[in-house]
């Protein structure tokens, strides 16, 4: 097993699942939390937050903060992030890469954004306000896409090197909204993954989804596929060791089970950081291109 | 076409009573029409937010079946855009739109009234509550006693029989038929612990929760209490009755020491 790989490998933290963090340690190195979940007043949600927090160190993952949204960023949904952030003291805080919605309405949905030099300007702006109130550079997720704009002027790699050349923000690589959005849009991921900056990715997402045949849906509620496996290592091999955790938002299985997933990556980690894997496979990657 | 003109197009796209397409949207290799791509986003909207009316009007929805539910939550969704960055929050008006649709059903919007106050006392705010031990220490100091109630306390008033449907449905029982009360009753509903709780009220018990809540959250002193409770419910013996109810109340954690937790 790997050991000496910065914070090790983690889990979404679920409600399903509380009884099993505080009933007993868990070979878990870090959780994930769903930060609006945890942006009420108070409660369970608060006090299981609380007590599992003090054994495991955590990340901060928002759905709703729709930073790519022509109207800005809502100051009251940032003070309460902000509030958040102070009780958890996460590694670090992300969101997506997308729009939730305009003028008061939310679409709660991660809605893909043109990749314009418009676009970029208006994300630079919300980014540069969520990180003067976070005080911490903004993590940004890539999204799954089903549908792409007409008005693209670059690729979606390009778009988020821009963001985090612009902004100083960092990447929340999810390996498997790479995969379903290159099947939904006919790219090829390992473009994607050469195409953004090493040094930005600071946390690779895991997860399944839905094949409908004629479209992939970004579901979270199946495990993770071969073909994504197949993509996490070569997204290993280009930028060696990222923290990684698997995300299961629906149908989720008990916490063996999510573990056993997790031990398959920690695996596959293993194998391609170490031995010689990577010469082996750096030679197959290049010959392949 | 700018950002804004995308934004707008797109949003109001999805809160389209169909689902038209939009040519802003690229046709691509892989087979699927801009028109289907546009359609998995117009779909997942709805299905979404009739997700977590279903989450949150747990009840409502068995007593109604998924047929009859899935058709109010549909309609509710298509006139009303969500407004909450909490999605949560989304089913705030339903029980409101169920007292429109179904005038002749009042026990629906009843129940659905009690499935969201319910949800809400889960993760509303904490306080520390007050025991008999800080109520006798105040006794003890001679100090002017206010009740304050912790925030998570509310009630409803029922006309029908709502509370035996609701528990039967809880219990997983066929739930009784609907009946008119003889008088409206009054729930109190709040947070335990980590669990929302409630029960009925009496007359006397619902003004006495009157007064504690009508300051708001400054709540109101035994005296003024107890004296308002002298004049309403004169042929009552007020200060036995008082006395029961505050045991109660404690016994309940209803009444908050101010402090937040």
């Amino acid at each position: 097993m790997i050991s000496g790989f910065g914070p090790g490998f983690g889990l979404g933290l679920r409600t399903q699942h509380y009884n099993d963090f505080l009933a007993e340690p868990q070979p878990v190195e870090w959780l994930e939390v769903i930060s609006d979940n945890y942006m009420v007043d108070g409660g369970k949600p608060l006090a299981m937050l609380d007590q599992i927090r003090a054994n495991y160190p955590m990340v901060m993952h928002g759905v709703s903060m729709s930073i790519g949204s022509i109207n800005g960023l809502d100051k009251d949904y940032l003070r309460k992030l902000k509030k958040l952030e102070q009780r958890v003291e996460p590694m670090w805080v992300s969101d997506h890469l997308c729009w939730s919605g305009v003028h008061g309405r939310n679409l709660h949905d991660l809605l893909p954004l043109p990749y314009t030099q418009e676009a970029l300007q208006v994300v630079k702006r919300n980014v540069e306000q969520a990180q003067e109130v976070l005080q911490r550079p903004l993590v940004l997720e890539n999204v799954s896409s089903y549908a792409e704009y007409e008005q693209s002027e670059m690729t979606e790699w390009e778009f988020l090197s821009a963001v985090c050349q612009a902004t100083g923000s960092k990447l929340l690589l999810d390996i498997n909204n790479i995969y379903v959005s290159s099947f939904n849009h006919d790219f090829s991921p390992t473009d994607f993954i050469e195409g953004v900056p090493v040094e930005s990715v600071t946390q690779f997402h895991l997860a399944g989804h839905l094949d409908r045949g004629d479209i992939l849906i970004d579901t979270h509620d199946h495990p993770v596929c071969d073909a994504v496996w197949d993509l996490y290592r070569q997204a290993l091999l280009h930028f060696g060791y990222v923290p990684t955790m698997i995300e299961r938002d629906d149908n989720i299985p008990t916490l063996p089970e999510l573990i056993a997933e997790l031990d398959v990556a920690r695996a596959i980690a293993n194998e391609v950081l170490t031995g010689n894997y990577q010469e082996q496979n750096k030679i197959a990657l290049c010959q392949g291109r | 076409m700018k950002l804004a003109e995308l934004q707008n197009d797109f949003q109001r796209a999805l809160f389209d009573t169909e689902c038209k397409g939009a040519d802003w949207i690229s046709e691509s290799a892989r087979g699927l029409s801009a028109r289907d791509r546009l359609d998995i986003y117009y779909n997942a909207y709805r299905f979404r937010l009739v997700d977590v009316l279903l989450d949150t009007f747990e009840h409502t929805a068995i007593y109604l079946g998924d047929d009859w539910f899935n058709q109010l939550a549909m309609d509710y969704v298509q006139s009303h855009p969500s407004t909450y960055k909490n999605i949560g929050l989304y089913g705030k008006n339903f029980p409101g739109f169920l007292a429109e649709q179904l005038p002749d059903d009042k026990e629906v919007s009843e129940l659905a009234l009690m499935d969201w106050k319910l949800r809400r006392a889960f993760d509303g705010p904490d306080s520390a509550v007050m025991t008999l031990d800080d109520l006798q220490q105040l006794a003890s100091e001679g100090s002017e006693i206010c009740l304050q109630p912790v925030p998570t306390l509310t009630t409803c008033t029922h006309e029908f029989n709502t509370l035996e449907i609701w528990n039967a449905i809880d219990q997983d029982e066929t739930p009784p038929v609907v009946t008119q009360l003889p008088d409206p009753v009054d729930i109190l509903i709040w947070r335990k612990g980590h669990s929302p709780h409630f029960r009925s009220l009496s007359q006397i018990e619902s003004a006495a929760i009157a007064r504690v809540c009508s300051r708001d959250t400054l709540g109101d002193t035994l005296d003024n209490i107890g004296a308002a409770l002298e004049k309403d419910f004169p042929d009552v013996d007020v200060a036995t009755e008082f006395g029961l109810m505050l045991h109660r109340w404690l016994d309940d954690e209803i009444i908050s020491t101010g402090i937040l937790n």
